[in-house]
């Protein structure tokens, strides 16, 4: 169970844009075990679809991912050729998407819409086959059969994104990625979702890497997690671990600007300021204006980032752990 | 459905009914009439002209004439020709139809289909340099002033090259002792066109089901071979072997103007569909599409063509009337003597029965297209499909 389904070191991917290279991922290591589920959490546009979309290469064509290494398996996906990486699309690594509203076609019925993903990596099956799989997938994600003839627009937004995991488990992947499966829908829905990806996730074993912004979520889903901030890992390590013993001042006001079911009612932290342009070249830590007790070796931009490993398989930037 | 249906026919039948009186009136607003130039002659009796009205009804009032126009025309009898006397109208659409659809037609499946592939190769392709180039040519063929253009493409392959014909569809010495009419051919032609067309159809649809995508192309490919073998067959056997050099003449003179049509025509498809296919390749299903590891062609031609097509259809079947309109100009210009120069005569010498008719089979024609474009709708998108039937 220790083997490690996906390695990524030191990833580093900017943006070319008019106005400069965006480096919207810098310098992220973490890896994931076989069967594990593994949380991805940070605000918005701090570059976590960016990783998971550099782990199958499927970013905008102004993405470059200059060095690092990805290894699925033991399979370096970097430096593969598109025709090999079409291989590895979701036969390897696929993706429940953000928006299920759009990720479907509107002019295909949902069952040819899965059938051609298996098609593409399965071409001996035959069509009773597939439809048999994808009878098979529905059932799992509690979907009725007749939902292979639909068309998209026929369904509710629930079953539409019930549909994009059947869709995303069709190929047997070795990883799924879930990025922000949750984020169009109601909270009763979104609980029912994340039930299901989690009853498919123990009846297959699957490996999981489980995006969002909601911390809560993560802490519901993953076994490890990472902190993202300003497109660089700050903090990552077992979940339970992070929760009981946040080290990262980031993770620290992730934390206390979520509300608590049980206790007192308490106002609830926010964190003032906003996350840095990641078009500028970075002086020390990212996180220092925010920070909530920043030392003068913070704010000189002495201080240089990087993890380090605090207790065992528990990483934090070093900057802040040092401060303490 | 049947709701749906009979509601638009109700519709159709109203637009054409203003269409057939405004442009009755419209006619006869015209000063002067078809008879006129019998003034010219001094050797006639002085009577001759009235009595010559008096026969084709002109002397009655307007409103009595449309009165009596629309009841004939709804009897079917469309009157007779004031130029080629005993002949109908419909003699004379029967022969001239089939001239220009066979030019049409054929120009029109090929402005439509490399417009389409145009367009979409510009989308994929967007910001390389034989994209700027193409839309620029596009662009340019899209706005040129048509007869200079027509007359340009005249003077070069006609007349600098010598390849292709000045205009006429045929030489006349070679059908000096032909044993059949022109339009047998013409005829023969277009069911030739028809036929294969629809052998091509059927194959594809019945492939449509097969799982295996190798498999699947390697039978529609095989299915183009034999049209290819059973039309070499047809055309030399029998019957159509002694036809064949005549056809091929036919062929041979619509060379150019097909190719200078289809140059002009294919630009506005191409332009649309490059711009409606940009917009789809932004949404999300094509990131899903590429995601699935599917191949560029596919995603290229299921996911974003598809969905592109929409509008493109739109777009298509009105330029198709306007097509059959502009005929008037492209059948001038090369001489073809089609639907275009007959509305055009009728229409200069005020033979009304002929422009009546003529101009009610494009009404027709126009009605017919844009409820096939509303139907095609509905097929293409499903969502309209629900909508439509509720």
């Amino acid at each position: 169970m220790d083997e490690n389904i996906l390695e990524v070191k030191n990833l580093n991917m900017h943006y070319e844009t008019i106005s400069g290279d965006v480096a919207a991922v810098k310098d992220i290591t973490f890896h994931v075990k076989k069967g594990e589920s593994f949380g991805l959490v940070g605000e918005s546009g701090c570059g976590k679809t960016s990783v998971a979309m550099s782990l199958v290469q499927l970013q905008a064509d102004n993405a470059k991912i200059s060095s690092g290494s990805i290894t699925l398996d033991g399979q370096e996906l970097i430096g593969l050729s598109e025709n090999e990486l079409r291989s590895v699309r979701w036969d390897g690594i696929s993706i429940v998407f953000q928006g299920a509203m759009n990720a479907w076609n509107p002019v295909i019925k949902i069952g040819e819409q899965i059938r051609e993903a298996i098609r593409e990596h399965y071409p001996n099956n035959t069509k009773l086959q597939n439809i048999e799989k994808i009878k098979e997938l529905f059932e799992m994600v509690g979907l009725s059969e007749t939902i292979i003839d639909r068309f998209p627009h026929e369904l509710s937004g629930g079953m539409k994104q019930r549909a994009v995991i059947a869709l995303a488990l069709s190929c047997n992947p070795k990883l799924v990625i879930a990025d922000e499966p949750t984020t169009a829908l109601d909270v009763v829905i979104q609980d029912q979702i994340l039930n299901e990806i989690k009853k498919v996730q123990d009846l297959l074993g699957l490996s999981l890497i489980y995006i969002s912004h909601d911390i809560a979520v993560i802490a519901e889903m993953t076994e490890r997690m990472a902190v993202m901030y300003a497109g660089r890992i700050v903090e990552s390590g077992p979940t339970k671990d992070i929760f009981a013993n946040p080290r990262h001042s980031y993770t620290r006001a992730l934390l206390e600007s979520t509300p608590s079911v049980v206790g007192d009612k308490v106002k609830l932290n926010s964190l003032d300021g906003e996350p840095p342009s990641l078009i500028d070249e970075e002086f020390g830590c990212s996180f220092s204006p925010r920070c909530s007790n920043p030392t003068e070796n913070c704010k000189s931009g002495k201080s240089e980032m990087g993890l380090i490993e605090v207790a065992e398989d528990h990483f934090a930037d070093k900057c802040c752990v040092e401060c303490g | 459905m049947a709701k749906y249906l009979i509601n638009r026919a109700l519709q159709m039948f109203l637009v054409f009914f203003i269409f057939l009186t405004s442009s009755y009136l419209l006619f006869n607003a015209m000063p002067g009439n078809a008879f006129q130039s019998l003034l010219l002659n001094p050797n006639l009796p002085p009577d001759a002209y009235e009595k010559t009205l008096a026969l084709y009804g002109l002397d009655k009032p307007l409103f009595e004439r449309l009165q009596l126009y629309i009841i004939n025309f709804f009897k079917g009898d469309f009157g007779y020709s004031y130029i080629y006397f005993p002949k109908s109208p419909v003699e004379l659409i029967a022969e001239r139809l089939p001239r220009t659809l066979m030019l049409f037609s054929i120009v029109n499946i090929f402005a439509f289909y490399t417009g389409f592939l145009v367009g979409k190769i510009l989308a994929w392709r967007r910001g390389s340099k034989s994209e700027t180039w193409i839309t620029i040519t596009s662009v340019f063929s899209y706005t040129v002033f048509y007869p200079w253009f027509a007359l340009l493409m005249l003077y070069f392959f006609g007349l600098k090259l010598g390849w292709l014909p000045i205009g006429k569809f045929l030489y006349p010495e070679k059908w000096y002792d032909a044993p059949f009419d022109s339009d047998v051919i013409f005829v023969n032609m277009i069911w030739f066109t028809v036929i294969i067309t629809l052998v091509q159809f059927i194959a594809y649809v019945l492939t449509r089901n097969i799982e295996s995508i190798s498999i699947r192309r390697n039978l529609r490919f095989t299915s183009f071979v034999l049209i290819l073998i059973g039309s070499y067959f047809y055309w030399g056997t029998g019957e159509a072997l002694v036809r064949r050099p005549y056809a091929a003449d036919i062929a041979y003179h619509m060379i150019l103007p097909v190719f200078t049509v289809t140059l002009l025509a294919f630009a506005g498809t191409a332009l649309l569909t490059r711009t409606t296919m940009m917009e789809v390749l932004k949404e999300d299903y094509i990131l899903t599409a590429r995601a699935k590891g599917l191949s560029q062609k596919r995603i290229r031609d299921r996911h974003a063509a598809r969905t592109a097509l929409l509008p493109v259809v739109t777009s298509f079947i009105f330029t198709i009337v306007t097509i059959i309109d502009g005929s008037v100009l492209t059948e001038q210009i090369f001489s073809w003597p089609g639907m275009g120069q007959l509305i055009l005569q009728a229409v200069l010498r005020e033979d009304i029965p002929v422009a009546m008719a003529t101009f009610s089979f494009l009404g027709i024609f126009a009605l017919v297209a844009h409820f096939l474009a509303d139907i095609s709708y509905a097929y293409l998108d499903p969502r309209i499909r629900i909508k439509s039937q509720g």
